[in-house]
């Protein structure tokens, strides 16, 4: 366009010089023509300078108009390909979640823990003579850890164990929920493992996820041979503060005080109590940032125990129990020790106060799949404390134990154990009982 | 046949390179929510469940099923089992969940983007979400 109107123009200029020179080549009466013929050239010069103007302003104009309308037909693409991407991604997206390995924080997450193996023990039982072996089934435990909102939680957890006399006993092991205000407070109600030391809360029933196959005697179950509730029902606030140096962590508890009942175990009094009675205590723990494997912790318990009747001495014990404890646990090295110090008072006998302790230390090495182990244990507990005298496992004793752990996979474990044991304050002339014990355990989690 | 065997052991360390130097040099990227304040120091713990919240904000981590292993590797320092089983331990303990596991890069993206307190891992800066850290 803009070509065709240059040649136009040039076209016009030189057929008016055609027309202009005839006019120069005339006689003396042509200067008239002559005039004329220039202002014709003058009024077309006129007009050409016209048709450049508008032939310039014509190019500004389509000059302009392409870069926006190029610029409006790019973004309308990029517009579109973006939707397009978005809602690939999108697509992608919801059809990954279909795929995903765990649920999210709004599902229930169902784990659990199950062992089963064999033993020899040659213990002596008041109730059911020396000796006892053969294949035996260890628990069957199952936690729920459901959601109900960005702060609540819950911790469900009910466990099936067979007892000595083979009967199938089940227990609600743990039902609290709890509220998590920051990472300095999370409070629980209901009931809940203890926390004094470390093991009663870091292991209690996961067979598969402690090294060794029992429990250290002192610290097992109330009726399976421990000294103190290992269950408490009441409220319990925990947290972490995140110091520069390391991580300092607490636990603060309240609860029904435990009664000892008339067959010598403690009961921790779920439901309450007509003569209610209160026990509560401290965790306080450190963990330094240059070596995040160790924790250290002191501990404290305190509360009043009631000997029901039915005991040889029924009565009231002031409970005051406090200690320390340090865990050293890495890729290769596991190293745990607790300490417990009693310091109790008879409140109803009248016999004052009377100190005992108790304490174990255990070590372990991983080479691979293979983990020995070995444990010592110590409890020297006063006999006329009648905290300890009333509970049909509140004797003295000392154990020595060995044992060999293998990975048969990440979630599952064999583990092979000897102990050599003495029960000792057995009575006024009845002789320690010494006696060894041989574990099988085969464990899993899920 | 001679003359075709080194084009062909070229082709196959070619392969090779090709094939575990992406593994090796693989970028993790630790992405959050926009709106959620982490410092890089805190992904540790945060993936381990120590730090559960960044002031008020509940936070939410989330696992990224093809980047995991490059991510407990490069991060913090651990395998697959043995993040397993301290998240086993840990979920025992205090009742805790262990990250949910998404399937990919754009699961983790569109997660962490509209979660607020989430924080997730993918192989490349992807845009609309916080660059926490690269490793």
């Amino acid at each position: 366009m803009t070509t065709r109107s240059t040649k136009a123009l040039s076209a016009l200029g030189a057929a008016l010089m055609v027309a202009a020179a005839p006019a120069m080549a005339a006689g003396p009466d042509a200067d008239a023509r002559i005039r004329e013929l220039e202002r014709k050239l003058e009024r077309s010069m006129q007009m050409i300078e016209s048709l450049q103007g508008e032939v310039q302003t014509l190019k500004a104009a389509k000059a302009g108009e392409a870069p926006a309308a190029a610029a409006a037909a790019a973004t309308a693409v990029n517009a579109e390909q973006s939707a397009k991407i978005e809602n690939l991604e999108r697509q992608v997206a919801q059809l990954g979640s279909g795929l995903s390995a765990r649920g999210t924080d709004d599902g229930v997450g169902l784990h659990g823990f199950a062992d089963v193996g064999l033993s020899r023990s040659g213990e002596n039982n008041p109730v059911y003579g020396r000796g006892n072996k053969g294949f035996n089934l260890g628990s069957f435990d199952l936690y729920l850890t459901p959601k109900f909102g960005t702060n609540v939680r819950s911790l469900i957890e009910l466990v099936f164990e067979v007892d000595r006399t083979g009967a199938v006993n089940t227990d609600l092991e743990r039902l609290q929920v709890g509220y998590a205000f920051n990472d300095g407070v999370t409070a629980w109600l209901g009931r809940f493992h203890t926390p004094y030391g470390y093991w009663n809360t870091a292991y209690h029933h996961g067979a598969q996820i402690q090294t060794s196959v029992l429990r250290p005697r002192f610290l097992d179950f109330e009726d399976k041979g421990g000294i103190l509730p290992a269950h408490t029902t009441g409220a319990w606030a925990t947290g972490t503060f995140h110091l520069g140096v390391g991580k300092l962590g607490y636990d603060a508890y309240l609860g029904n005080a435990s009664h000892i009942d008339a067959g010598g175990t403690l009961d921790m009094k779920m439901a309450g109590d007509a003569k209610y009675r209160t026990m509560g205590g401290v965790n306080a723990w450190y963990s330094p940032k240059a070596l995040s494997a160790l924790r250290l912790g002191v501990h404290g318990l305190r509360g009043t125990v009631e000997a029901d009747a039915g005991n040889a001495s029924p009565g009231l014990t002031r409970l005051n129990m406090y200690g320390g404890y340090g865990v050293f646990l890495d890729d290769d090295w596991e190293a745990l020790a607790e300490y417990y110090r009693f310091d109790n008072t008879n409140l109803t006998g009248g016999t004052g106060s009377h100190q005992s302790s108790a304490w174990y230390a255990q070590l372990g090495r991983s080479f691979g799949s293979f983990t020995p182990y070995g444990r010592i244990e110590r409890t020297s507990l006063d006999q006329a404390d009648n905290y300890f005298a009333q509970q049909a496992n509140g004797r003295s004793y000392n154990r020595s134990v060995i044992g060999l752990r293998y990975e048969v996979d990440p979630k599952s474990a064999l583990k092979v154990e000897l102990n050599r044991t003495k029960k000792k304050d057995l009575g006024a002339g009845v002789a320690d009982d010494g006696y060894n014990e041989a574990y099988i355990q085969y464990s899993i989690r899920f | 046949m001679r003359a075709h065997r080194k084009p062909v052991s070229l082709l196959a360390a070619g392969l090779l390179i090709l094939g575990v130097a992406p593994a090796a040099l693989a970028e993790v990227v630790v992405i959050a929510n926009p709106a959620t304040q982490v410092a890089a120091t805190d992904v540790e713990e945060i993936f381990l469940g120590e730090k559960q919240f960044a002031g008020s904000t509940k936070l939410v981590p989330v696992d990224n099923g093809p980047q995991q292993e490059a991510f407990l590797g490069k991060v913090l320092k651990l395998d697959s089992n043995k993040y397993n089983s301290k998240w086993a331990k840990k979920s025992f303990r205090e009742g805790l969940n262990p990250p949910a596991v998404k399937s990919g890069d754009a699961e983790v993206i569109d997660y962490v983007k509209r979660t607020p307190g989430a924080i997730g891992y993918v192989a490349s800066a992807p845009t609309g979400v916080t660059v926490v850290q690269k490793y």
